[in-house]
């Protein structure tokens, strides 16, 4: 094998550039929707100093010996875990959620935390030589692991964090190799789910499919009986938890149905948020000249809205930057998955991957308008010392496990 | 790795298949925002940030016709609170500098509370030059309070001109149904008189600054430095046809009595004064007016709200004589020689209709001068009941005069099928007696009688009565006048003549008015009692003056108090030396009100 000895063998420009330009063009924005904004007077500061504390904790992640991981898989889990109960004791509310730990100062989410401890406890369970994923058992136990924190951050109660763990759990599985009905039976409950969101006519129809499905897999009449209630269990349980969400978490979901019943409440965000984006056009309205954004029409811009900011004041051409970027860097991760010839590393980068990619995913579909107003930063670019601090230590074991790529053969 | 239909490169290529479609789709989503529906977000973009503040032009004044001002503009003060910058804890403090009770400041924030916290809320008007200037002194420790200066109405020349002027109040949700073009709730506009009928005139025309605003409201700077505003247009002056020398000297005359006193030009029509007693003081509507004030008048059985000149519809007694001595002249009914032995009575169709004296033989002129009943209870009979009905239409009654101020009552004219489909075919013709002297179902208004009298006084020729004259340009001052429609009777000089001669002796011979001749200025007249079934009679008098050249004529009406002579006769006398004597003004005005201008200063500081 020729060993490349250029600096791009060991450190992987392909994951820290995209990284780093996301987190410059962050700042611009943090800096131009905090500017008027006496409350938030100081964000971009400290935003610079997480930053750098971040990158340096970057390097310190990359340097480590990649078997750390697999060592602390557990005691990351265990400790996220405890975080989690710790947080609903004696955590801070903001804005209605028990999620943050004051920490000196500085406000800590050990949800952040908990899923990174969470992808990799995932990873060390599938990895394992006798785990079968064909197997109910296991991947009931695969489940529990990646749903027992759902549970505790749903109590917080923190929806957006929840469905960054069913994205993650969903991929790692699928990556691990579950089959057809596998994915079925897992995914199954979860479509029921959303479905009884809207009314007893589309829990009703999900059902039914679930029933065509079922008749279209043959399995005997005992287990697929045992599916089906599953599936009508997921979505009487989902009915009943909706109506014990917090209120305001009711109508956010609600005005995603309709925003524009509600223009000035729950919808407000939303629709002010698609005007930034629309009145940027195609060169933007130019740094600092968003009227939107100078103007403060839409609350907390800096945190889950930052992409607003982009969209105004730099237009199509910055929002699609930015989106080249995140493609860049999820295809990179992506090849790597797939390159790594150690299991337990490649479904740790599939479980980052699916991280990112649901962040991004739901920040952009939400402020574009065609995902609900979810409470979700925009990896590398909101403002948020904890949500960024993760962001990049995940970066950093990806960059970990490109140096070492060729060591496990 | 599980190696079953699920092959890992295929898993890649889900992965794969999944992120890029994901982004195909939200980079659909963004072209289709910032490039096809661009111009929909820019439009809102603007709405949004870009706030117009109306600027409320100044209303235009009122000039009398010596252009004096009668109604102006004055400043006053108005206290307001910012409720988001505001410490309740100062209530206790500002409550006892603006006078007012403990919780007045808790329940007006109370009643706003529905907008924004960012938008000052008016807590008091008019405050005190005391209270202004402490707020100046300590503003600093006053966050969320300060005062503006807003304009409200007043009237500088000590007339009241209450129901001429009119007042203006913050717009009806009715009204502003109506006139949504224009209005917004919290303007003000013209609610009566002159201010509701010349509203377009007056409110000029409202100007917008823009300012950029931000998500609550509040206002960061001007918008491109103000280069897009659109400035204000101040309402037109108006100049009107009073004299407010008269119009005093007939609200001081009708003070403590219910009626109307209206004085016109007979050459042009214009309303020299305008009073109907009793009045009410706009002062108390300038900006709010307080409940107390507003249920007093109401419940007033006086009915002050009530225009007695425009409205007042009564029978006008034997003011109506002059116009069926003109009727009969004028279709040659009868002569100056034409005469009727007056007994004090006769009977018509088997009813006896009394005199108040036997006048003996009197032709047409001496039946006006003593006002001889007998004499045009024959006259009608020869005139005729059609041709009665017609000469007094002919002079405007029985119709709205056309006055430049709304709500006027026509009064009423009886005809004969009016009587018909009353008593049938075979009507008592004895009624036609009564209508002769001005009494029975015939009714009239004092505005009405003014311009009856102006016909007389003019020779058959004079305008349609309007209170104002026109508006000043707001450039230069310069008066444009309204046109007004000519009113020409087409009836010959002659006839005007022989009664005008019996008006004459009216006051200056031994006739009923005698009691009102002036050695200088020479006044003809005529009295008129309106009988009242419901208690005393209403006083008439209708005059011009001078005889030779009329410039003013008057009609007066006092309400309950019994002959016309006694009454209403010296009113029109005081108005026609106060409009012919501006020197001899001075001296009676003296007599009437000898410490006016102080009385007036006492108010102003007492408001």
């Amino acid at each position: 094998m020729r060993i490349d000895y250029k600096l791009n063998d060991k450190f992987d420009l392909g994951i820290f550039i995209p990284a780093a330009i996301l987190f410059c063009i962050g700042l611009a924005a943090i800096y131009s929707s905090t500017l008027n904004n006496p409350h938030a007077a100081g964000n971009f500061q400290k935003q610079i100093i997480w930053g750098i504390g971040s990158f340096v904790l970057f390097f310190v992640i990359y340097s480590l010996p990649t078997n750390t991981f697999k060592t602390l898989a557990i005691p990351t889990y265990v400790l996220s875990l405890l975080l989690l109960v710790v947080v609903l004791v004696i955590g801070k509310r903001i804005s209605g959620q028990k999620s943050w730990l004051g920490l000196e100062g500085l406000g800590f989410q050990p949800s952040e935390i908990a899923k990174l401890g969470t992808v990799l406890a995932l990873a060390y369970f599938l990895s394992r030589k006798n785990t079968n994923i064909e197997s109910f058992k296991d991947i009931l136990i695969a489940l529990s692991v990646g749903l027992f924190p759902v549970i505790l951050i749903m109590l917080e109660p923190d929806l957006g964090t929840s469905f960054i763990f069913f994205g993650l759990i969903l991929a790692m599985i699928f990556w691990k190799g579950i089959s057809l009905f596998g994915l079925f039976v897992v995914l199954s409950p979860a479509i029921v789910a959303i479905s009884s969101l809207f009314d007893l006519y589309y829990l009703i129809g999900s059902l039914i499919l679930v029933i065509v499905a079922l008749l279209f897999f043959k399995k005997d009449i005992l287990f697929s009986g045992s599916i089906f209630a599953l599936n009508v269990g997921a979505g009487f349980f989902t009915t009943y938890l909706f109506r014990a969400l917090s209120l305001h978490q009711q109508t956010r979901i609600r005005s995603f149905i309709n925003p524009g019943a509600d223009p000035l409440g729950a919808g407000y965000n939303a629709i002010q948020a698609k005007v930034a984006i629309g009145s940027g056009g195609f060169w933007g309205k130019g740094f600092l000249a968003g009227s939107q954004t100078q103007l403060q029409f839409i609350p907390e811009q800096w945190t889950d809205f930052i992409y607003c900011v982009i969209g105004e004041e730099f237009g199509f051409i910055g929002t699609i930057i930015v989106m080249t970027l995140f493609l860049y860097l999820f295809m990179r991760i992506l090849k790597l998955a797939s390159s790594a010839k150690d299991e337990f590393l490649s479904l740790t980068l599939i479980g980052i991957l699916a991280i990112y990619f649901v962040h991004f995913l739901i920040n952009v579909g939400m402020v574009v308008g065609i995902m609900p107003v979810i409470g979700l930063p925009l990896p590398f670019v909101s403002y948020g010392g904890s949500s960024l601090l993760a962001d990049i230590l995940m970066l950093g074991i990806a960059a970990n496990i490109y140096r070492t790529r060729k060591n496990y053969t | 790795m599980n190696e079953d239909r699920f092959a890992s490169v295929s898993r890649k290529s889900i992965v794969y298949f999944i992120i890029v479609s994901a982004f195909a789709l939200l980079g659909f989503r963004l072209f289709q925002m910032q490039i096809i529906e661009h111009t929909d977000y820019k439009e809102k973009a603007a709405e949004n940030a870009i706030k117009p503040i109306e600027i409320t032009p100044l209303r235009g004044v009122f000039y009398d016709r010596n252009m004096n001002v009668v109604v102006s503009n004055v400043p006053a003060y108005t206290l307001r609170i910012t409720p988001a910058e505001y410490d309740t804890s100062l209530n206790k403090v500002i409550e006892t500098v603006i006078d007012e009770q403990p919780g007045y400041i808790n329940k007006i924030l109370k009643e706003n509370r529905i907008y924004s916290k960012f938008i000052p809320v008016r807590i008091k008007r008019d405050i005190d030059f005391k209270a202004v200037s402490w707020l100046e002194e300590n503003s600093e420790h006053l966050p969320g309070v300060d005062y503006v200066v807003e304009m409200q109405r007043g009237y500088p020349a000590g007339i009241q001109g209450s129901h001429m002027f009119g007042y203006v109040r913050e717009i009806t949700p009715r009204l502003l149904e109506k006139h949504k073009d224009y209005y917004k709730p919290g303007d003000m506009i013209g609610y009566s008189g002159i201010e509701k009928a010349y509203e377009k005139f007056l409110r000029g025309v409202k100007g917008y600054n823009y300012v950029l605003v931000d998500s609550r409201r509040r206002e960061i700077g001007k918008f491109k430095d103000g280069a897009e505003d659109i400035p204000a247009i101040k309402g037109k002056d108006l100049v009107l046809g009073i004299d407010s020398d008269v119009q005093r000297v007939a609200e001081e005359s009708l003070k403590g009595r219910r009626g109307a006193a209206v004085a016109m030009d007979p050459k042009t029509g214009e309303i020299l004064a305008f009073a109907s007693a009793p009045d009410f003081d706009l002062n108390e509507f300038a900006y709010v007016t307080s409940k107390d004030y507003l249920r007093k008048l109401y419940t007033d059985p006086d009915k002050p709200f009530f225009d007695r000149v425009t409205s007042a519809a009564l029978p006008p007694g034997s003011t109506f004589k002059i116009m069926e001595a003109i009727a009969a002249l004028d279709q040659g009914d009868i002569t100056t020689s034409f005469t009727i032995d007056c007994r004090g009575g006769q009977t018509f169709f088997g009813r006896y209709f009394k005199d108040d004296a036997a006048h003996g033989t009197v032709n047409v002129i001496h039946a006006i001068e003593h006002s001889c009943n007998v004499f045009f209870y024959n006259l009608i009979y020869k005139i005729g009941m059609p041709e009665w009905e017609i000469y007094a239409r002919r002079f405007g009654f029985g119709r709205k005069t056309g006055l430049d101020i709304d709500d006027e009552s026509a009064g009423f004219i009886p005809s004969v099928a009016y009587y018909q489909k009353l008593y049938g075919p075979d009507w008592p013709k004895s009624i036609m007696a009564s209508l002769g002297i001005g009494q029975g179902e015939v009714s009239v208004t004092p505005i009405q009688l003014v311009q009856y009298c102006s016909l007389i006084a003019n020779d058959g020729v004079t305008y349609t009565p309007h209170l104002v004259r026109g508006y000043l340009t707001n450039k230069d001052k310069k008066l444009v006048p309204f046109t007004y429609k000519k009113i020409d009777l087409g009836i010959r000089d002659s006839i005007f003549n022989i009664v005008k001669q019996g008006m004459f002796l009216v006051v200056n011979g031994s006739g009923t008015a005698a009691g009102i001749k002036d050695k200088d200025i020479q006044i003809a007249g005529k009295t008129g009692t309106a009988q009242n079934p419901h208690g005393k009679d209403h006083a008439w008098f209708i005059g011009f003056a001078p005889f030779d050249n009329p410039k003013i004529a008057v009609a007066v009406l006092v309400e309950n108090v019994g002959f016309g002579a006694t009454y209403a006769a010296p009113i029109a006398k005081r108005m026609i030396e106060a409009y012919l004597e501006k020197d001899k003004l001075k001296e009676i005005e003296k007599k009437l009100q000898p410490e006016l201008p102080q009385n007036l200063i006492g108010e102003a500081v007492a408001h």
